[in-house]
This record gives structure tokens, sequence and C-alpha cells, in this order.
């Protein structure tokens, strides 16, 4: 099977900033592919580069097995990050306008809007102007401008910010529903969760360079923290756990200002490379009474932060955090 | 290519199918006809009708049977015939089918004119003492116009001719009159009072010279000398001679540029404020996924020339209209049409694409102010270089202005509205410049363009639109 998207060597530069290099991606068809990356890692550019809206100073781009997306356009759906609507037109209209635009003939193009406006509860504003749509009706519509044309090939650039949580559900069975449907799907996104759940590919780029490329099982298992959560009965054990041999060191989040009064959290009890994790589970257990011990699961967004935080230096490993997480609870975009 | 067809396509639809270029485009003409049916038919309308006396104080004695010819009707069915000459005349300055019609109307139009109707002269007899004059004029204070017939008519106007107005005075010299007229009085009527007393002073001057009467000169002998007939004019060209045209064909050079004008530069804001509404409303990268930024720029442009050629059409054809009705579409070359529709493709392509470019740089039409002055600068030069191409349009500034990218089109056609021939070269080669420029244009606009469209933020200065033209 060919890659749906193939990147070799690809940089670009604008002015002396370089926005990507030297990459090298390949999506396989028919994956759900999460890009990922911290705001101007090159996500966009990178995106508009597939797209062929803009073109790359070095290096090739293959889509769909073409050259280049504009002789594929028509098999491709983008929904851009910076998206809107005509805002004095009709809302059937502006779709029947996009679906034609992609290639759809007049007499289907309507009957296909029609159908998806009805699928996506817009029925009843078909007939209105976009601008007096609300913004999460928008972005269906915006959605559906982007999947009309039943493209092989769907790109999704934030695709879940500014969506409600009822929104956000439907936008994540509409994807599954098109990967279903054997479509290939990238999606970028700063909500590391939604990935999570997602996802069966993911990469990551981080200052223009790719830094994580896989599929997300083995991602995980790479980047195993080799760490154990450990809830202790009661209060003092944190140093007694920091004392015993193998431990690297031990952070107990629950002395961190600003934290709520829910319940305790889990000390994060790192682990040295001398020691493997049961034997330090056994040696936790017999040193203090404990009610839940644990080894730590990798997640995507501890992943994220640490490659972010390792190559940043500067960058505040708690900000980042509570911004993503603030993006994966449906705060909005960061 | 397809594509750039339903893009143009819907950026007619957008920008005609509205209520705003309904009002705004179509219907203005209309109205502006509207209201120039409308002045012809007021002015088709007899003058105000008034009853009223007016008093004659003749110091002289001897302008009584004068004053009361002029105010006869016999005087009156006389002024008209003399109207009617007039017209006539002035009707043979305008060239065509309408010169012979404004003559066959004279007859009518000379009626139009309003007359002292139902005035009636009256002669205070003396001694005019200061003490009588007084009490006229405050009856004239607060004369009442009426045209009603039933009513006792007011004292409307008093003339106080002295003697010497109608015999010459110790310095062998003539005095004038003086007239006073109630408030309200019709001004037409006011200055047809005055001019059949002055024919009334003169006629009773020369009646009562003795030096004429000596040298057996008839009155009728003088005012035959001082009268000059007719003026025929006629301009003389190379192929042969035809009547001088009068301010008809001064008006169109200007009617051309306006109406190039007109629909170039509606169309071409359309087209600015179409991108820029593209762009700020975020659905430039929408569109963008299926169609290239070229596609784009070129479908809106080729959308927006139709809205302007439907407006050239609009107003152009109006023009053209009532030149047939008027019968004077002999002013007019039929390729000299064609020429015009050229320079409007060579202009709107030019504008357009210049517009369209500015466009795509800004984030808000706010923005696009600074970006346009120079274009605008550009646009309103055509309307400085107007007086001195219409008067001189052969004259080497002319000539040289023709050459000049950007207006050529707006020169040229201001050149071609005028009657003087312009020498052949100089079209096909203006056009050629014009073409150049448009292509440069369009090839620049679409390299700010496209790097325009996705760029947000601080909007760009010239100089980085130079950057970008330079760049890709």
């Amino acid at each position: 099977m060919t890659n749906a998207i193939d990147i070799q060597r690809v940089r670009k530069t604008f002015g002396s900033k370089v926005a990507v290099d030297t990459l090298d991606l390949a999506v396989a068809q028919g994956s759900l592919c999460g890009f990922i990356g911290p705001n101007g890692a090159g996500k966009t550019t990178t995106i508009r580069m597939i797209m062929s809206i803009i073109f790359p100073d070095q290096g090739r781009i293959s889509v769909l097995g073409k050259p280049s997306a504009l002789e594929s356009k028509d098999r491709i759906g983008y929904l851009p990050e910076e998206r809107g609507v005509y805002r004095k037109m009709k809302v059937l209209a502006f779709l029947t306008y996009m679906a034609r635009l992609k290639g759809v003939d007049a007499g289907a193009a309507e009957r296909k809007a029609d159908e998806w406006l009805t699928r996506m509860a817009l029925g009843d504003v078909r007939k209105k102007k976009c601008e007096e749509l609300s913004k999460g009706m928008q972005q269906k519509a915006q959605f559906i401008a982007a999947v009309i044309h039943e493209p092989e090939l769907l790109i999704l650039d934030e695709v879940f910010s500014g969506l409600d949580p009822v929104n956000r559900r439907l936008m994540r069975d509409l994807i599954e529903e098109q990967h279903g449907l054997g479509r290939t799907i990238i999606f970028s996104t700063h909500a590391m969760y939604e990935a999570e759940q997602l996802c069966d590919q993911i990469f990551m780029i981080h200052q223009g360079q790719k830094v994580l490329d896989g599929r997300l099982s083995d991602i995980l298992a790479q980047h195993d923290p080799h760490a154990l959560l450990v809830e202790p009965m009661s209060s003092g054990a944190e140093a007694i756990v920091a004392r015993l041999p193998g431990i690297e060191h031990v952070v107990d989040p629950n002395q961190k200002v600003g934290r709520g009064n829910g319940h305790p959290a889990a000390l994060d009890v790192m682990l040295d490379g001398t020691i493997d994790e049961s034997e330090a589970m056994a040696a936790i257990v017999r040193a203090v009474p404990v009610r839940r011990i644990e080894r730590k699961r990798a997640s995507l967004e501890d992943i994220f932060i640490g490659i972010v935080a390792r190559s940043g230096g500067q960058v505040d490993a708690d900000l980042l955090r509570a911004s993503l997480s603030g993006s994966a609870l449906g705060g909005g975009e960061s | 290519m397809n594509r750039m067809f339903l893009v143009a396509w819907r950026e007619f639809q957008s920008v005609v199918f509205t209520r705003g270029f309904f009002f705004g485009i179509i219907l203005t003409p209309v109205f502006i006809g509207i209201a120039i049916g409308a002045i012809a038919l007021v002015s088709q309308l007899d003058g105000p009708k008034v009853a009223g006396r007016l008093a004659v104080v003749d110091q002289s004695g001897l302008l009584e049977a004068g004053v009361r010819q002029q105010f006869s009707p016999e005087a009156a069915k006389e002024a008209e015939a003399a109207t009617a000459k007039q017209i006539s005349q002035f009707a043979d300055q305008i060239p065509g089918k309408t010169g012979e019609m404004v003559k066959k109307q004279a007859a009518t139009a000379a009626k139009q004119v309003p007359k002292p109707a139902d005035l009636s002269v009256e002669f205070p007899p003396p001694p005019h003492s200061a003490a009588s004059l007084d009490s006229l004029k405050d009856q004239i204070r607060v004369a009442k116009i009426t045209a009603a017939k039933d009513a006792v008519p007011s004292l409307v106007a008093m003339a106080v001719i002295p003697a010497e107005a109608v015999r010459r005075d110790a310095n062998n010299a003539y005095q004038s009159y003086e007239l006073f007229f109630a408030p309200k009085l019709d001004f037409e009527i006011q200055s047809r009072i005055r001019e059949r007393l002055t024919r009334a002073v003169t006629d009773a001057r020369l009646v009562n010279d003795e030096r004429l009467t000596q040298a057996g000169i008839s009155p009728e002998q003088v005012r035959s000398m001082v009268r000059v007939g007719e003026i025929k004019s006629v301009t003389l060209t190379p192929e042969g001679e035809r009547k001088t045209m009068g301010p008809v064909q001064f008006l169109i050079p200007l009617a051309f540029m306006i109406l190039l004008m007109i629909s170039v530069m509606t169309s071409g804001q359309y087209l600015m404020t179409a991108v820029v509404e593209e762009k700020s409303s975020r659905v430039m990268e929408l569109l963008l996924s299926a169609v290239s930024p070229l596609q784009l720029m070129t479908g809106k442009i080729l959308g927006q020339m139709c809205v302007g050629i439907l407006i050239l059409v609009v107003y152009g054809g109006l023009g053209m209209a009532g030149l047939v009705v008027f019968a004077l579409m002999d002013l007019i070359e039929p390729i000299k049409l064609v020429w015009m529709v050229c320079y409007f493709f060579i202009a709107f392509f030019t504008v357009a694409s210049l517009m369209a470019a500015v466009g795509s740089a800004v984030n808000e039409l706010r923005e696009a102010q600074t970006l346009m002055s120079p274009i605008m600068m550009l646009i309103m030069l055509p309307w400085f270089l107007w007086m001195p191409i219409q008067r001189a349009p052969n004259a080497t500034f002319a000539t040289i202005m023709s050459f000049v990218p950007g207006i050529n089109p707006f020169v040229m056609v201001i050149r071609l509205g005028g009657s003087e021939p312009i020498p052949t070269w100089q079209i096909p080669a203006s056009i050629g410049v014009g073409i150049l420029t448009s292509v440069f244009a369009v090839w620049a606009a679409a390299k700010i363009f496209r790097i325009g469209v996705l760029m947000y933020g601080k909007p760009p200065d010239f100089r980085t639109l130079v950057k970008w033209v330079r760049m890709a």
C-alpha cells in the first residue's frame, strides 16, 4: 500500500525564520494520524505545504501518489485552522458552492449539502445566512464543506478548538466514521487527550523538526517513564520512600502551590536505572503502608511536555500542562 | 478553468443580486432620467399668469402710445415670433436631426415663455409730485399678486421715466429710468416689463430725434442698421465642412471618461471589498483548498469584470439611448465605441488587479486606505487633465499622457470623445502600452495576492508589497 502523504527532506523558511526544517514524514493510507506540536512549531505551515497553498523551499512532497496536492485537490478535504464562511451567503448555497469548487457536479452538490445539513441537525438553518449561525454551527458547516466531496484524505487543522463537549463528541464520532470508511485522516490538535483517544499514528514537530513519529502504542512503550505512582496511607511517607535504594527522587504533587482540596494525589516516584519496577514496588510496600501503588503509564501529554521542556529549556512545564489540559477540557484555543 | 468560472459567477452574483447594487447602480440612472423628464415637463407648463396694474410715470409725455403698443396683444405675438426665431437660430448650432426637431418645436417653445399677461398699463397724469409717487410706491409695497380676474388688480409695478430718458439733456446725453416692483412679482415678468419699456423708450428717442428727422432717416432704418442677423458658423475640416457643434460636443469626451471611470472604479472597489471580506471572515483558506490563488484571483477579477461591463452597458446604453432620442448619434463614430471597450478592458484589468492585490494584503477595509492612496491618485489624475487634453487633444502634452501607464486609457477616451481625429498610429500604440501595463499589473498582483491572502497581522506598507512581487 502506498502512503497517502510522503514528505521528504522538506524545508521552509519565512525570511530568516526556519518554519520547517528537513522534515521527513510518511502517512500510511487509511491511517488516523494525530499531528501534534506546540504553538508555532510549524504544524500549519506543514499542512499548508501538503495542501500546496504554500510551497517548500527544498524537498519533495507527494500527496495521494501525485507530486503536488494541486493535482489531487478534489480527493482531499481540508479544514484549515483559520476558517470562516461567507457571512452574507445562505448556508445551503455556501455548501453547494464549496462542493462545486471541489468538482461535485451541480445537481449532486446541492443534494449532498442538503443531506449533510439534515444529518448535522442544521436542516432548519439551510436558508439562513451564514452570519446568523452560532460558532458551533459554523464549525459544523465548515466540517461539511471539508467532507462533502467524499475525499480520500482529510486534513483537519485544530478541529476541536472552540467546540463544547457535546459537539466535541459529535466531531470525534464523525472523524471515526470517516476513518471507518477507509479514509486517511490527519488532524492537528493541542488536545492530547483527543489525540490519544483517536489516533493510531502520531507525529510531533517542535521548532520545525520532527521529534516523534510512529504508532501511538509504540511511542507510549518507548516513552515508559520508568516511574511509580504511590498513594501512601499516612503522611511523611515521602521522605522514607526517597531514601530507598534505586529511587531517583520523589515528587509530591500535593505540596504544589495552588492545588485544590480534592483527593490527595499519588506521589511520583522516579526510579533510576538500577532497579526494575516490580522490585521497587516490593521495596516500597515493605517500607510504608500504601493505599495504592502502580506503574506510571506514559501519557502523550507528558511525552509532549517532556520533549518541549527538554529542548526549549525555558518552557514552564506546568504552564504548558495547564494550557494543554485546558484545551482538552474544551477551554478553547490556547 | 471550470472553477475559475464558478468563482467568477459567485462573485458576480454576490454583487449584482443585492438590493444595494440594484438601487445604487441600476436605479440611479433611472431616477436621473425621470428627474430630467420631470424638469422638461415642468418647463412645458405656462409661466405664472399675473393680473395687476403697471403705472408708467411718463415725465416726457411722449411715451404713452409707444408703451401701450408694446403691451398690446399684437406686440406679444411679435415677441413670441422673435423668441421662436432665436430658438431656431440656436437650433442651427445643434447638429443632426435634433436641430431640425428643435426648429420645428421653436414656435411652441416660444409660447411657453412667460409673458406679462393681463397687465393693464396706466399713465398717472402730471404733476408727478414726490408725494403722489410715494403713495404709488406704498400701493406697490402691499400689492397682492394674483391671477384672479374678479378681484380689483393691485398696482404691482411702476416705472418713473424722466423726460431726459427720451430727449437729450443739457449735456447732450440721455438718462435712464427707474423701475419699482412688488416684492413677489415673478422675475420673468419683471424682465419682460423692463425689456418692453426700454424698447418703447428707444423707439421714442428715434422718433423724437430732430437730427434724424433733419437727415431724413426713419427709425426703421436705424433699427435695421443696428441689427446683425443670424450668424452662421462653420468648422472646416480636411474632409470638408460641417456646422460648428455647441456644448454637446464639448461634453462627450467628459462623458466618455466618466463612464469609463464609474465602471472601472465601482467594480474595482467591489473587488477589493470582496477580497478583504474573504480574508477577514477567514473563508480564504477554505477556498484555497479547492482552487489555486491564481484561479481564485482570476475568477474574482472576471466576475467583477462582468459587473463593470454591466455598469458600462447600463450607463453607456442610457447615454446612447439619449443620443438616439435626440438624434445625435452622428457625434460618435461607431469605431470609437470599439476603442472605448478596448480601453475599458485595459483600465479594468490594471485597476482591478491592483485592487485585488491591496485587498489581499490587508486585514480590514480601513487598512486598505493607505495602500489605496497611490491608486486613487492615479485615478484622479485624468480629472485634472481633462480640460487641457480636451482643449488640445493632439498637443504634445496630450500625446505624452496617452502613453503614461495607468492613466492612458482615460486620456485616450477623452481624446477619442473629441472631434479632432487622432493620428492613426497612436491608438494601437497606446493600446499596446495599456495591454503591457495591465499584463504587468495582473502579474504583480498575482504575486502579492498569493502571499497576501494568508498573511494576517500587521498590514504591509508599499515597500513590503514591492518586496513580495520580487520575492516569489
